[in-house]
């Protein structure tokens, strides 16, 4: 569902400079898969998220998403497709302060247009992550772990068909981290296509497969069967 | 996403951004207040205007005695003002209807057994109350006759009738004025207050003649009131259908050359005509509401400008927001309608506040200063107006660099 042909995205940096972040990527994802993109720090892995979730747009090179070509695709059409087909999770969790969990969780709603029951939908979402009882807090009464469950709620309430979190664990310590990986897990059961991006070793290797990234590049793409 | 969906976040958002809020309100809450005010006040001056006129009588001049300039009671020490001069308007000017000359003198004591009452006495002649568009309710009014005999008839206000009578039938009573007694042969109708808020209903009207010779002993008169033509249909809609500047002209013209008098004298008599009198009043608050009207949209465009560099610094703090909003599913538009309503809620809630108080301030200043304040839909209709036009020219900008802003970037904050 997923097909990156030779994506490039170059910044300007300080007027002239230009900085090449992604070198000519290329890859397939298919629905269902749980992948994780492990690449150092600052080599190119969140612009290439960010592309694949439609928030960026590449400089050059072709990407399909369920054969569309995305490039060809309006403002108001990716804002759409974020809508719908992709759910955000960020290492910084990116929850609006002073807003209860709840409104957190119901945002993604509010913007489709479909006239269903938000409260439940979003109570529902919710719950799924084991956060029923904390509906009515606001993000600084709650810990990190809870926080990134309910951008998990919040990333899930529309049912994407892919998630793609950008070092979700890495503002967690190991035990909120093992409940975040389990909720990916128990999504990638019910058949959402997980992309996880990472640094960490412990981490990709919850993924079925593993592509590594380094200057800009894919360098070993691996599958493994468990 | 809808119109009521966006309203809903609006509140929310500004509900959790009180101070902000608040400041970015006030400014609106100060234009509008001021607007509703001038309106309101300016409404009530416009009443007493039409009042005025109407208590000064529609198609009239009015000569008295004294000179200076306004308009007032006549100089009671001034006495070359004659019934003569009456009688010589009546003959010598045209397009006339009634030549009504009068007495007038304050502070007389009414007695009627045990009640008494401290009025205004008015020598009149029969003409007076056509003048004067006003009519006998009960009895009948001063004739010729009383005059020619200096009779001792009177006709009372229905203030008089009130006070003395206390519902009893007065006619054929007999009163005292000061120490004279006479007797009540009518009752005029009810005319209310004048636009200085006198009681004009607490008077007696007498013969011209009784009340010169007999009450005051005196040979001049206070006033002339002249009633002009009504005017020919197809003058009607004319500014001075009546030709009451040119009448006022010729009665000036004539009572000079009567009274023996050349510039640079001055004049020994003042003269005013209703258009006159609806001019001057609609001077002073005319000039009174431009400024303060002119004032108040001063207020607001400043307070546009004031809302306007708020919600640029808003946008900014809130890159984040706008960022997390556009990564699930907010488009470009949904963006913009979400900053620009909630400029307009901003300045419609500050409108509303501003209607309020503006109610309530037009109220207290009519309570302190006797002016008239009339509530009415013109500044409910006007702060909407405003407020909405403040709220869309101060929150267009913002909302539209909130709009195309760059997601990723934004959501770096």
């Amino acid at each position: 569902m997923i097909k990156l042909q030779d994506i490039t995205k170059t910044y300007k940096k300080n007027g002239d400079m230009q900085v090449e972040v992604l070198r000519g990527v290329s890859l397939e994802i298919q629905k269902g898969e749980f992948v994780a993109l492990r690449a150092p720090s600052g080599m190119g892995k969140s612009t290439l998220m960010n592309i694949i979730g439609c928030l960026d747009r590449p400089t050059s090179g072709r990407y399909l998403l369920d054969d569309v070509g995305v490039e060809t695709l309006s403002d108001n059409e990716l804002s759409r497709i974020r809508n719908r087909k992709i759910g955000f999770v960020f290492q910084a969790f990116n929850l609006l302060p002073k807003t209860t969990a709840l409104e957190n969780v119901e945002l993604p709603l509010i913007y489709s247009a479909a006239k269903t029951d938000l409260r439940a939908k979003a109570k529902a979402a919710l719950e799924a992550v084991g956060l029923g009882e904390r509906m009515d807090h606001v993000p600084s009464e709650l810990s990190g772990g809870q926080q990134q469950r309910v951008a998990i709620a919040r990333a899930l309430v529309n049912d994407p068909d892919i998630i793609l979190a950008d070092e979700p664990t890495g503002n967690l310590d190991s035990n909120a981290s093992g409940e975040v990986l389990e909720i990916f897990r128990e999504l990638n059961r019910k058949g959402t296509t997980i992309v996880l991006v990472t640094h960490e070793q412990e981490i990709a290797a919850e993924a079925r497969r593993i592509i590594k990234m380094k200057d800009g590049k894919v360098i070993s793409d691996e599958r493994r069967d468990n | 996403m809808s119109l009521t969906k966006l309203i809903g976040i609006s509140i929310t958002r500004l509900s959790r951004y009180r101070l902000r809020t608040f400041l970015m309100m006030l400014s609106v809450v100060i234009g509008i207040t001021t607007l509703t005010t001038i309106v309101a006040i300016g409404k009530g001056a416009q009443q007493q205007i039409v009042k005025g006129i109407k208590s000064f009588g529609p198609n009239s001049i009015m000569v008295a005695a004294g000179g200076g300039a306004g308009f007032g009671p006549p100089d009671s020490t001034t006495t070359t003002l004659t019934l003569d001069d009456a009688k010589a308007i009546q003959e010598s000017i045209k397009n006339i209807k009634y030549v009504a000359p009068f007495t007038t003198s304050f502070g007389n004591t009414f007695v009627y057994g045990n009640n008494n009452l401290v009025g205004i006495v008015v020598g009149v002649t029969p003409i007076w109350s056509e003048a004067w568009t006003w009519p006998i309710e009960q009895g009948e009014f001063i004739s010729e006759e009383d005059n020619a005999s200096l009779s001792k008839n009177c006709v009372i206000g229905k203030t008089v009738v009130d006070e003395l009578f206390a519902g009893q039938n007065p006619i054929g009573e007999t009163i005292r004025i000061n120490d004279t007694t006479f007797k009540v042969i009518g009752v005029l109708s009810k005319r209310g207050t004048s636009p200085h808020g006198m009681d004009l209903d607490k008077r007696v009207v007498v013969p011209i003649s009784t009340a010169m010779k007999k009450l005051s002993n005196v040979t001049y008169i206070g006033n002339i009131r002249v009633y002009a033509e009504e005017p020919s249909t197809t003058r009607l809609f004319a500014s001075d259908p009546s030709g009451l500047s040119s009448i006022t002209e010729s009665i000036t013209a004539l009572l000079r050359e009567r009274h023996h008098i050349t510039p640079p004298n001055e004049d020994d008599f003042r003269i005013t005509n209703s258009i006159s009198v609806s001019e001057t009043v609609d001077n002073v608050t005319g000039t009174m509401t431009k400024f303060l009207g002119l004032l108040s949209l001063i207020i607001l465009v400043v307070g546009g400008v004031v809302i306007a560099n708020i919600m640029f610094i808003s946008v900014n703090e809130r890159k984040k927001e706008i960022g997390i909003r556009r990564a699930f599913g907010a488009r470009g538009k949904d963006i913009l309608g979400q900053f620009l309503i909630e400029t307009i809620v901003t300045t419609v809630i500050g409108g509303v506040i501003g209607l309020t108080l503006g109610f309530f301030i037009a109220k207290g200043i009519s309570v302190l200063y006797g002016l008239p304040a009339i509530i009415s839909w013109e500044p409910v209709l006007l702060a909407f107006v405003f407020s909405v036009l403040v709220g869309v020219g101060a929150g267009i900008q913002p909302a539209r660099k909130a709009a195309i802003m760059d997601p990723v970037m934004a959501i770096r904050g």
